[in-house]
């Protein structure tokens, strides 16, 4: 019998915002336990939540990102429950009515666009963070209380792949949106997986179980394949699934369970009543949405049809949001698309991914891009003149003007120069002269080797040769 | 030792002679005196009256705190076993607006464990005595707060209102008790009960000194986003006893079930005296069907939001903790042992009204008949300016009683928590001894038509600035 998944994801994650979901507690990752906290972030009984506008505008960015529609009356519920990394007992979330609805992304696999449906987004705070030890444990309220959104897919989700490109799309977005870090290994980009099977062409869905602490879209692809095979042999013995809650070990690339539905839990969810409900300005909404970088489907096409890149440098550049900034910074200043292209994605990207930096750790610019591009173009260097240039562009804040000038780089192209050059040299070595008259076309490079030495690297190699060939021939007829 | 209203105290200060020290060693000889008559205290906090020369009326008056407002470096117990040791790490905005006004804190004073009861007897340190009868409660929650103004020993008390829980022990001890509008004061810092129906408000012994309190502690605070930003009027400044063409609706329903007669003759009083002011009154009908059950809607959402409010208390931040071999057990036990039997039946009974089988006939009901109440009243608010009725069909209650009394008579006061009306309780007279009360509640943010009413009631009675400290 085969078997179809039916998946959603549920994806928290953390905004960086400056402060708090709901008080003015700093937010800045790696601090010292506890230093990051209030009176409000450990509920100190008769603090009072005060929501943050920057939070609801990262929220609101994010949902358009995801063509989203946005309720433009933000309210908030109490989520009821007793746990130790819950310092009030309980979450301030949104229940009844989520800031975003009925959204989508689009992913791309074996050459085929899928939707994925986005059911809602909506904003809550973060827990606290417990460290276990063998026997006791802490607790850090740094993170209590920080912005979370949770973006939740409709269950149409049908394959671990599916899964893998839509989280790749949504952290992309994230990123692009500026409103998170989304990084699943730090958590503070979060993956809950719904996972149920049911036999090819059966309408019903099957009994999920829910898959927690997934650290890496590796995993989250691994998980669901692990968990469908498991599955798929309990139904295979006739045995019937539990609901259920696992994690997946990495350790034996298994599911393994955490608590079973036993453990139901009634959160009793009604509205916040210190938190009356907020008419969002529809102006405020729009403004949002006008500020909003294009994103990066809408690149790629951009890059594609009207930059004629190809589709695999064009997929490649928008993968990450500060390379396609880059990209397009310096298209501002030179139309040359492929060659700014092949040099980001070539040179940059190596330079990058060898000394372990990212862009913004080195001091090239867009502007210095443009100008050794034109440099090259208009043979005032050579190809090879370039890379060493760049080198020095990524370490030192110079334009590449002032290093040609610095290193004496600069090429010699003024023909009369450069015969007189020849001249000496052709003047010097007749013994080269002879070997070209016996057809030794080798004598050739090496008296351009010569031109080179004299001009310490700078001589055009193209004039170099018209003028050695002219003059050659001159002396040999 | 003299009792002195605000006022009279800033004159007093302002005399170049005025001998501070004198006086703060016989306050305090007084605060001592009457905390063994009436058992009104949970924390004295001895310190020198002195004026900061800041212009304020309140520079250098002393005042008692309710023990649900945070106050850093002092302990902060509401009542409860829970929290009889915490000490409080921030100041509660009110407190800090007293404190900038230069007002003196002389203690903290006892309520029914986390505001839960009117009749102060679920005190962790015991039932605070009625200043007129200390054989009888002096009412709750805000007991504490009640009692030591209506013994005169200071000007005014701070104390909070989540069904009826200043204007209750204010009517019961004779003093001048006042809810302000939801949203007019700040409840940040404050212990909450529920927080759709929590007020911060005062008792004093006379209506202007509510007015110069209530100035001093109104006002938005980006702390509380639900405190209004609507100006603070000059309460004070504009008092106005002329309340000629006034419109004062009784609702007769809940006037006519006093049982006791001399307290509906007083009513009757009341009414005469608000006519021959010039005020209109008439009788006006409210839905008996919605009065009725204004008992069951507050219970319902006071106690929901109760769970939530309390739930932080598990031990393992601060408060009471108590070992056990793993977290769960430890909640349950800290729990278990910190909440006194009220603050248990209640909490049970909002998880019960709240829970998923139960909410949309409980909870959600509640909510919807709380809309409707809300809604019947602004009709009332349309035609009159105030609504007046008794404050209680009873003089307070023996300390030996069990009080259960589930009447509308007793429990109406809570229609202004409900609506978030101003609501202000007046003594007008006395039965067997014992201060008895009205209660004036006027339209959402107009507290200095309230004000005025009793500004004008005051004068013509004989009950401004009573007190009792003997006996």
């Amino acid at each position: 019998m085969d078997f179809e998944k039916v998946i959603g994801l549920e994806v928290h994650c953390e905004l960086k915002t400056n402060t708090k979901m709901f008080s003015a507690a700093g937010v800045t990752f790696g601090k010292d336990a506890n230093t990051m906290v209030n009176e409000v972030d450990i509920a100190m009984l008769g603090t009072l939540p005060v929501v943050n506008k920057k939070a609801v505008e990262f929220a609101i960015r994010v949902c358009h990102a995801l063509h989203m529609e946005i309720d433009e009356l933000l309210c908030f519920d109490r989520k009821n429950y007793f746990y130790s990394d819950l310092p009030k007992g309980f979450q301030i979330t949104q229940n009844r009515r989520p800031l975003g609805r009925n959204g989508y992304l689009e992913i791309e696999i074996n050459h085929e666009k899928i939707k994925i449906d986005i059911e809602q987004l909506h904003l809550e705070e973060d827990t606290a963070k417990q460290l276990h030890y063998d026997d006791y444990s802490l607790i850090d309220y740094n993170r209590a209380g920080i912005p979370l959104i949770e973006i939740v897919t409709s269950p149409h989700i049908h394959s671990g792949a599916q899964a893998a490109a839509y989280l790749e799309k949504l952290r992309q977005i994230l990123l692009y949106t500026d409103v998170s870090d989304a990084k699943l290994e730090e958590g503070s980009m979060r993956c809950d997986v719904n996972i149920s099977i049911r036999p090819v062409g059966v309408e019903q869905l099957g009994t999920r179980t829910e898959i927690k602490n997934l650290n890496s879209i590796s995993n989250v692809e691994k998980a669901i394949e692990v968990e469908a095979k498991r599955q798929e042999e309990i139904l295979l013995s006739k045995k019937s699934i539990v609901q259920e809650t696992r994690r997946f070990d990495e350790l034996t690339q298994k599911t393994i369970l955490m608590r079973d539905k036993g453990d139901y839990i009634d959160y009793r969810y009604y509205p916040e009543p210190n938190i009356l409900p907020i008419r969002l300005s529809p102006q405020w909404i729009l403004d949002i949405k006008k500020q909003l970088p294009i994103m990066p489907d809408d690149r790629e096409e951009i890059y594609i049809k009207k930059h004629g890149l190809l589709k695999q440098d064009a997929i490649n550049l928008v993968k990450r949001k500060n390379l396609s900034d880059f990209y397009e910074e310096t298209i501002q200043l030179c139309q040359e698309y492929r060659k700014v292209c092949h040099w980001i994605l070539g040179d940059v990207q190596a330079y990058l991914n060898k000394n372990n930096l990212t862009l913004e750790q080195t001091s090239i610019t867009p502007l210095y891009l443009s100008q050794l591009i034109s440099y090259v173009d208009d043979g005032v260097v050579s190809s090879k003149q370039a890379k060493v240039i760049f080198e020095l562009m990524m370490e030192e804040h110079k334009s590449p003007e002032e290093i040609i000038e610095e290193k004496a780089m600069k090429q010699i192209s003024d023909e009369k120069i450069l015969t007189e050059i020849i001249q000496d040299i052709l003047n010097n070595n007749n013994q080269s002269i002879l070997d070209y008259a016996n057809g030794k076309n080798k004598a050739v490079g090496y008296l351009v080797g010569l031109v080179m030495k004299k001009t310490n690297g700078q001589a055009n190699p193209i004039i170099t040769n018209q003028i050695l060939l002219q003059l050659l021939k001159e002396r040999t007829q | 030792m003299i009792q002195y209203s605000i006022e009279e105290l800033h004159q007093l200060y302002a005399l170049e002679d005025y001998d501070f020290q004198a006086y703060t060693d016989e306050l305090f000889k007084e605060i001592e005196f009457q905390q063994k008559r009436l058992n009104a205290f949970v924390t004295i906090t001895k310190q020198n009256m002195i004026t900061h020369k800041n212009n304020s009326l309140l520079d250098g008056i002393p005042y008692a705190l309710k023990d649900n407002f945070h106050t850093k470096n002092i302990k902060t117990t509401a009542s409860s076993h829970m929290l009889e040791n915490y000490i409080s790490i921030y100041d509660a905005h009110v407190f800090t607006c007293l404190s900038q006004n230069g007002a003196c804190l002389v203690g903290k004073t006892s309520m029914d464990e986390f505001g839960m009861g009117s009749t102060n007897k679920t005190a962790i340190t015991g039932p605070v005595c009625n200043p007129w009868d200390c054989s009888r409660i002096a009412g709750g929650s805000s007991g504490g707060s009640a009692a030591i103004v209506a013994s005169g020993v200071v000007p005014f008390a701070l104390g909070t209102d989540t069904g009826d829980s200043i204007r209750k022990p204010a009517g019961y001890c004779g003093a001048v008790g006042f809810k302000p509008t939801w949203g007019r004061v700040s409840r940040f810092g404050m212990i909450p009960y529920a927080s759709s129906l929590d007020t911060v408000g005062a008792l004093t012994r006379n209506v202007r000194d509510m007015t110069i309190v209530m100035e001093a502690i109104s006002g938005h605070d980006k702390r509380d986003m639900t405190s209004s930003k609507k100006t603070v009027p000059h309460y004070l400044q504009n008092l106005n006893q002329d309340i000629r063409g006034l419109k004062i609706a009784v609702f007769h329903s809940i006037s006519d079930t006093i049982k006791n007669k001399q307290i509906k003759d007083n009513f009757e009083t009341v009414i005469q005296t608000l006519k021959s002011l010039g005020a209109d009154v008439e009788n006006v009908s409210f839905p008996n069907q919605l009065l009725e059950n204004l008992l069951a809607v507050y219970t319902i959402i006071a106690n929901t939001e109760a769970t939530s409010h309390l739930a932080c208390l598990d031990g393992i931040k601060y408060g009471l903790s108590q070992k056990a071999s793993d977290i769960d057990e430890m909640m349950l036990k800290t729990r278990t042992q910190g909440f006194g039997k009220q603050v248990k039946t209640r909490l049970v009974l909002g998880y019960l009204a709240s829970s998923y089988e139960n909410q949309e006939k409980m909870f959600r009901k509640a909510q919807k008949v709380r809309r409707l109440i809300a809604e019947e009243l602004q009709k009332v608010y349309e035609h009159y300016d105030i609504v007046l009725t008794p404050n209680s069909g009873n003089i307070a209650p023996k300390i030996s009683d069990d009080y259960h009394n589930y009447s509308l008579i007793e429990n109406h006061l809570c229609l202004a928590n409900l609506t978030g009306t101003p609501s202000l309780t007046l003594p007008t007279g006395f039965v067997d001894g014992m201060p008895i009360a009205v209660n004036m509640t006027g339209r959402l943010f107009e507290e200095q038509t309230v004000f005025n009413v009793a500004y004008a009631l005051e004068n013509a009675f004989e009950y401004k600035n009573q007190f009792k400290r003997e006996g």
